[in-house]
């Protein structure tokens, strides 16, 4: 121990992000996600969770190997066609939705390591930067986004051998964009979702975008009617609509190549102006990494999202209940009511899929352009809905954090709380479902009553199902959630691949009934056979319920351990 | 004049309109047994944060061994060892990984982080632990752990956030023989903590926050010499102990006392 209080003779320290001390850390920090990789497969829990990563992973694999084939054939097809070489700015596009859109919609269920703890260690700036965008490169959009360039690599050398290395410098500064801009997205998000001043704008924003979405579609279609049931009519449709959309395609037109896909396809397809749009991609990548550095710079510096007091300033002496009663169910919903308006993530997670509804249901009415939408689509825009509760019903014991401890030292049973949460989820999405079903009706039209019963009996044998799974998995598979943030989060991979198989299963299932009664034309049979569905899965929910305290009993260490431990 | 080893000017913190942390104007002196005292919420970690460079002050300047801690943050932090309030540790290493994890972290030498993580492991008491997960460790084990990864890379200031919390006796015992080598050897500690017989015996100066403001601050025999000096009746014979002390200066014999809780049995 003599050697304390005396600083060792280290490294001399450089800025570089690539100096020996920094070298040195980043082999650190290797070891250290290895170790605690090799580690995880100690318990039956951890084992599961690196199988569920490795089943995931070649899942994730195979939906990117069909994105990259769907797009080296459209890249490979466009390059051999005269005239279809600019299809490859659509190309890229693609690729820019998914490197983007994913990261916000997977940020929940993936692990993410919190890189910020970092920074009580001599990590210079340009490392801490380095290693925000690097770990950026180990997530599921990377995988999908690298594998879609790799396709159009592919496509495009096959059909050009001469490009290959022109494709390889346009697709290689194309990725960085993307890794840089999702990573800087993420950041600025999570700061805002920090602070309830920005917090209210995002949501402002959100609201404003949701309504814009809402009256896009009539503004595109203010003179096309779709009562024309034949093929005439549709045709003749089609042809309004082409004509409406003209000005809105020019002015896209004129856009787009400014835009960085635009700017990827330009400098491909374009050898002869090629060092313009390369140098505009630049120049977007240095503006993308420039943000996302006054970003990381706040926090190196040590500015701490989670200490920004976000409450607004309450009477000390206002004590109203919420909901009246002392009852253990009441105060759960009570305390679910306050936690979940102060987590923008879980509010997102359950609006954005209204959003999607809104696109889906629009999408789903010109694809059908004057014709009846299919059967399905409003049932199915109803139970998409459900996707913004997956992590509320299947991790929900997982925002209680130490709070788990006073869970199991109540004398209230296990039982009564996820009695209450459920109640409460149940509820929300009860009226999300409606929001949802109210969009899809103002896109497809009135359902029928009998589609809008079989609908309903769907949601009452979709929602007891989902409860049952959910309780299941929350007190066997739990990980802690941070409600105040969106990335690096914990997740797990295991609780969200089976979450998935269950809401497949589920949905399969109403979608098996729904076509089996159309095709022997016994429509009302669907009724009464979700209905019957229904019946069980609130046997098995009430089953999962009165067994829920020895479950919880059961796996209490674990629980605890992984809720109110150190991380 | 030597250098002092930690030196505050006007520091302040904010958190919106709370200010945990108003204009603290401090200085400790390099080799000294430095506790910083004060009740729960006065703004303690808040402090150590700010010093160690985890939380960016809202207004002031810190200067750590001579530098303003700003423009020199990354030398500065290899020079600080820290015992952060949630001890910041990795549950799912075993202590030897994490002891070579932040050893390496520091830019030690592999084969130094390999003595030395022995010797810690020696020293805590942790080495017949070395295959168990942190998350597996007790309270006060991983205190120790803390602790050790705190002094890994031997640094010349050390930051302690409640060092001894749940720690048994003979621990903390030979913690305090620990401490007080590296005080005999020219290190700087900044400790805080609610022990007040563990300040009284190992500290030589005393600084005490409340409501974020700095009330005091100097030797603790300069303390007790300002007390008494107010206290009404204090014979200048009767030794005052640093309880009375800070319970004199936070104010607590002001305050009303609570309404008795007639419901407790």
């Amino acid at each position: 121990m003599a050697g304390l209080a005396q600083v060792d003779e280290a490294p001399s320290i450089s800025p570089g992000a690539l100096g020996s001390m920094a070298r040195r850390q980043y082999a650190a920090l290797l070891a250290m996600r290895w170790r605690m990789v090799v580690n995880s497969v100690r318990s039956v829990q951890g084992a599961f969770e690196l199988g569920a990563r490795g089943v995931a992973f070649i899942i994730y694999s195979i939906m990117g190997l069909g994105l990259g084939f769907g797009l080296g054939a459209s890249a490979y097809y466009s390059m051999i066609s005269s005239g279809h070489a600019q299809l490859l700015s659509f190309l890229f596009w693609a690729v820019f939705l998914v490197w983007q859109v994913l990261p916000i919609a997977l940020a929940s269920f993936q692990e993410q390591f919190d890189i910020s703890g970092l920074l009580r260690f001599p990590v210079s700036f340009r490392s801490f930067f380095l290693l925000n965008v690097v770990f950026g490169l180990v997530d599921v959009p990377a995988l999908l986004g690298g594998i879609c360039c790799l396709g159009i690599l592919t496509g495009v050398t096959l059909a050009r051998p001469d490009w290959f290395g022109r494709a390889v410098l346009v697709l290689a500064v194309y990725a960085i964009f993307n890794i840089v801009l999702a990573r800087m997205v993420l950041a600025w998000i999570d700061r805002w979702l920090a602070k309830r001043r920005t917090r209210e704008i995002v949501s402002a924003i959100f609201l404003v975008m949701m309504l814009s979405l809402q009256l896009l579609n009539p503004a595109l279609h203010s003179g096309v009617h779709y009562q024309h049931p034949n093929h005439a009519a549709a045709k003749r449709n089609q042809q309004e609509y082409w004509k409406e959309m003209k000005p809105w395609a020019a002015t896209a037109q004129r856009i787009e190549p400014w835009t960085p896909p635009g700017m990827a396809g330009d400098a491909l397809t374009q050898p002869q102006i090629a060092i313009t749009p390369l140098g505009m991609l630049g120049l977007y990548i240095l503006t993308a990494s420039g943000l996302l550095a006054l970003r990381l710079r706040r926090e190196y510096r040590g500015e701490k999202l989670s200490d920004s007091p976000a409450a607004r300033n309450r009477n000390p002496n206002d004590t109203k209940w919420l909901i009246d009663g002392s009852g253990p169910v009441a105060a759960v919903i009570e305390k679910e009511l306050r936690m979940i308006p102060r987590s923008m993530p879980l509010l997102f997670a359950m609006g954005a899929p209204l959003v999607t509804v809104l696109i889906i249901s629009t999408v789903i009415r010109n694809a059908a352009l004057g014709l009846r939408p299919f059967e399905l689509a409003f049932p199915l825009c109803v139970c998409y809905a459900l996707l913004g509760f997956t992590q509320m019903i299947f991790n929900n014991l997982g925002a209680e954090g130490t709070g788990i401890q006073m869970l199991f030292l109540s004398p209230t049973p296990i039982r009564t709380v996820l009695l209450a949460k459920n109640l409460m989820h149940g509820a929300l999405y009860l009226i999300v479902a409606s929001l949802a079903g109210a969009f899809a009706a103002s896109r497809l039209g009135q359902p029928d009553l009998l589609l809008l019963a079989m609908t309903a009996a769907w949601v009452l044998f979709a929602l007891p199902a989902h409860l049952a799974a959910g309780n299941i998995l929350s007190l066997t598979m739990p990980y802690r959630v941070n409600l105040g943030r969106i990335s690096r989060q914990r997740g797990s991979q295991a609780s969200a691949l089976i979450s998935m198989l269950v809401q497949v299963v589920v949905m399969g299932c109403g979608i098996v009934v729904f076509e089996l009664c159309i095709h022997f034309h016994q429509r009302w049979l669907a009724v009464p056979s979700l209905l019957v569905l229904a019946g069980l899965a609130v046997m098995a929910w009430m089953r999962v319920l009165a067994n829920a305290d020895r479950l919880a009993n059961r796996n209490r260490d674990n629980l605890i351990a992984t809720l109110a431990k150190t991380e | 004049m030597e250098t002092p080893a930690i030196k505050t000017q006007g520091l302040t913190r904010c958190f919106g309109a709370l200010t945990a942390v108003q204009d603290v104007t401090l200085t400790v002196a390099s080799g000294q047994f430095f506790g910083f005292l004060g009740p729960n919420g006065a703004g303690k970690s808040t402090t150590i944060k700010m010093l160690t460079g985890l939380l960016e002050p809202t207004s002031g300047t810190i200067e750590i061994l001579g530098k303003p801690f700003g423009a020199n943050a990354l030398e500065l932090k290899r020079q600080i060892g820290v015992v952060p309030e949630g001890m910041a540790l990795l549950g799912r290493l075993t202590a030897p990984e994490y002891l070579r994890f932040v050893g390496r972290m520091y830019g030690l030498e592999r084969e130094t982080v390999n003595r030395r993580t022995e010797e810690l492991l020696e020293f805590m008491q942790l080495a017949n632990e070395r295959r168990k997960l942190i998350t597996d460790f007790s309270h006060g084990m991983q205190k120790k752990l803390a602790l050790a990864a705190a002094v890994i890379h031997g640094p010349r200031v050390l930051f302690l956030d409640e060092p001894f919390e749940g720690v048994d006796a003979i621990a903390a015992g030979m913690l305090k023989t620990m401490l007080q080598g590296m005080i005999n050897r020219g290190a700087t500690i900044f400790l805080t903590t609610h022990v007040l017989e563990i300040v009284e015996r190992l500290c030589s100066h005393v600084a005490i926050i409340h409501q974020g403001r700095l009330v005091a601050n100097g030797s603790i025999e300069d303390l007790r010499a300002g007390v008494a000096s107010t206290l009404p009746g204090t014979e200048s014979e009767q030794r005052l102990t640093l309880e009375e002390i800070f319970l004199s200066i936070v104010g607590a014999g002001g305050q009303e006392s609570p309404q008795e809780l007639s419901w407790l049995a």
